[in-house]
């Protein structure tokens, strides 16, 4: 079997420009279903714009992207909410609503995939508490820590069950413990099956946990190895 | 309660004051567009009333005949575009007289039947031809002179009347028209700012609902539902002080114009009126609503 046919994410030459600043330069790589993988790399490098091309909020200027089996570029506007239903973010600033409580913010996700009410509590009970935010279910975003807002953020991705999980810097403005308690919370998804990719600037966590990592320095992949 | 409602009502709760602006001037257009439809109601029942019932007084001479006048009673009851024709002796001329002048019995009291000419009264069954009927009474020997009731003053001719009575109506219509239009037109505006800044003040929201990949369907749904809330309350409230306003003012009215008909005669009628003007309001409330937040949302730039 090819990794055309196992892989779920392909870059083929992607290039981006932003104005006259080259945000990504010929990147390719391809991402297996259940692989975790770290992109790596200084702030500005283009981590983000990889993550954003995934999730098609962002088309490649020149190259090709896939994910899933959809071609990024070509993707109309009425395919891309369906597009973005397939994959979980989990984002650096939290992206939470802020006049929602824990629930609602986790239930928007199940509202937004079409899935009837009745189910709602059961699935976000259970991903809460996968979270560890029993107990804060019915907290307002401003009632809560950095560390619990952004698994409030993973707990949304999660509980539509996507194929793919994205996290832009999701321990960015997290302490080393908390930090360290999310990254196992995504070993324990990834475990079950869920193909994550992590943009990083930490160093330490990259190291502690070991997956393939591509570095990007200036909009140019580096390197590729596990 | 479903999660596109219960947004909105959260937005509607969270900001009062736009919420409260947008049904006051809503209320006050559908107000205006109540009073302005019972006005246009009333005007055509009152031209629809002189328009079929024009009534003709042919006085009669004194020397007329009975005969004479059984003669042209006859030929009067036997034209189709005539009908009710009725004869009024010189006593009953009296006694509608002294019942007219019931407030001052002396006048009663001063005159004899004598005075009063005898008439043949009758109406037409279509209008334009009051005139020629009116013309070819003239030229009956007995007839003294003819008269016809409505006149608003100054009037020659029933056709007159009528034309005068048509161009006060269509100018409560243009008027009415007018004036709902531009308050309709306020009203859309104020319904299309609201949204607007709605809309800004969702802008994080649909941004990371466009991220999570909600539908364009999914993310406008709570805004025009917003918009719809604003309108439902709006007809309600602008209606219901519409109608017990008429409700309160009908009696005084009613008896001003008295047989005139210018308002439905039973509480069914009335119902009937202000149900039909109700499902009207909603139609145009459900055009509004539609109009000023697809308006509103189309300002919001897509994002891809």
């Amino acid at each position: 079997m090819s990794t055309e046919e196992i892989g779920i994410i392909h870059f083929r030459g992607v290039t981006k420009k932003f104005g006259t600043h080259l945000a990504l330069s010929d990147v390719s790589f391809d991402v297996k279903k259940g692989e975790f993988v770290f992109i790596t790399g200084p702030s500005g490098a283009g981590k983000t714009t990889i993550l954003k091309i995934i999730l098609g909020e962002l088309t490649p200027d020149v190259g090709e992207a896939t994910v899933d089996g959809f071609n990024v570029k070509t993707l109309g506007s009425k395919d891309l909410p369906l597009f973005r239903q397939k994959i979980g973010t989990v984002f650096q600033d939290f992206k939470v609503l802020p006049e929602r409580t824990v629930y609602e913010n986790v239930s928007v996700a199940l509202a937004v995939i079409g899935l009837p009410e009745n189910v709602w509590q059961e699935r976000v009970t259970h991903v809460l508490k996968l979270a560890g935010l029993s107990r804060q279910i019915n907290l307002f975003p401003s009632q809560l820590s950095g560390g619990e807002l952004q698994r409030v953020s993973l707990a949304r991705a999660l509980v539509v069950n996507p194929k793919i999980i994205l996290a832009d810097e999701p321990t960015g403005n997290l302490d080393w413990e908390t930090s360290d308690n999310l990254m196992q919370l995504f070993e324990k998804i990834n475990a079950e099956g869920k193909t994550i990719i992590m943009a990083t600037h930490n160093l330490d966590i990259v190291k502690k946990y070991k997956k393939r990592t591509i570095n990007i320095v200036g909009g140019k992949m580096t390197s590729n190895e596990k | 309660m479903n999660i596109h409602f219960k947004t909105a009502w959260d937005y509607i709760r969270r900001s009062p004051f736009q919420a409260l602006a947008a049904t006051f001037v809503l209320s006050l257009t559908f107000f205006v567009a109540t009073l302005v439809s019972v006005l246009v109601y009333s005007s055509s029942k009152l031209i629809t009333y002189f328009e079929t019932r024009p009534q003709v007084i042919a006085f009669l001479k004194d020397t007329a005949s009975d005969n004479d006048i059984a003669n042209l009673q006859h030929k009067l009851q036997t034209n189709p575009k005539i009908q009710d024709v009725k004869y009024v002796s010189k006593e009953e001329a009296l006694s509608i007289y002294k019942n007219a002048t019931s407030d001052n019995p002396l006048l009663g009291q001063l005159v004899s039947p004598s005075i009063f000419p005898a008439s043949l009264e009758f109406s037409v069954t279509d209008l334009s031809y009051a005139q020629t009927a009116i013309d070819s009474v003239k030229s009956e020997p007995i007839v003294d002179s003819v008269g016809f009731t409505a006149a608003l003053g100054g009037e020659t001719s029933l056709n007159q009347v009528v034309a005068r009575l048509r161009t006060i109506t269509t100018y409560v219509k243009i008027g009415g028209v007018v004036f709902v239009g531009l308050l309709a037109i306020t009203s859309l505006v104020v319904l299309l700012t609201i949204i607007s800044m709605r809309i800004v003040g969702r802008k994080e929201e649909v941004e990371i609902l466009n991220l999570i990949g909600a539908t364009q369907g999914f993310i406008r749904s709570p805004i025009i539902i917003e918009a719809f809330i604003y309108t439902a309350f709006g007809i309600v409230l602008g209606w219901a002080i519409a109608f017990i306003a008429i409700l309160y003012l009908a009696p005084t009215a009613v008896s001003y114009f008295g047989e005139i008909p210018i308002l439905p005669e039973s509480a069914l009628g009335i119902f009937e009126l202000f149900g039909i003007i109700f499902i009207g309001e909603i139609l145009i409330g459900l055009v509004l609503a539609l109009s000023g937040s697809l308006l509103a949302i189309s300002r919001v730039k897509k994002e891809r």
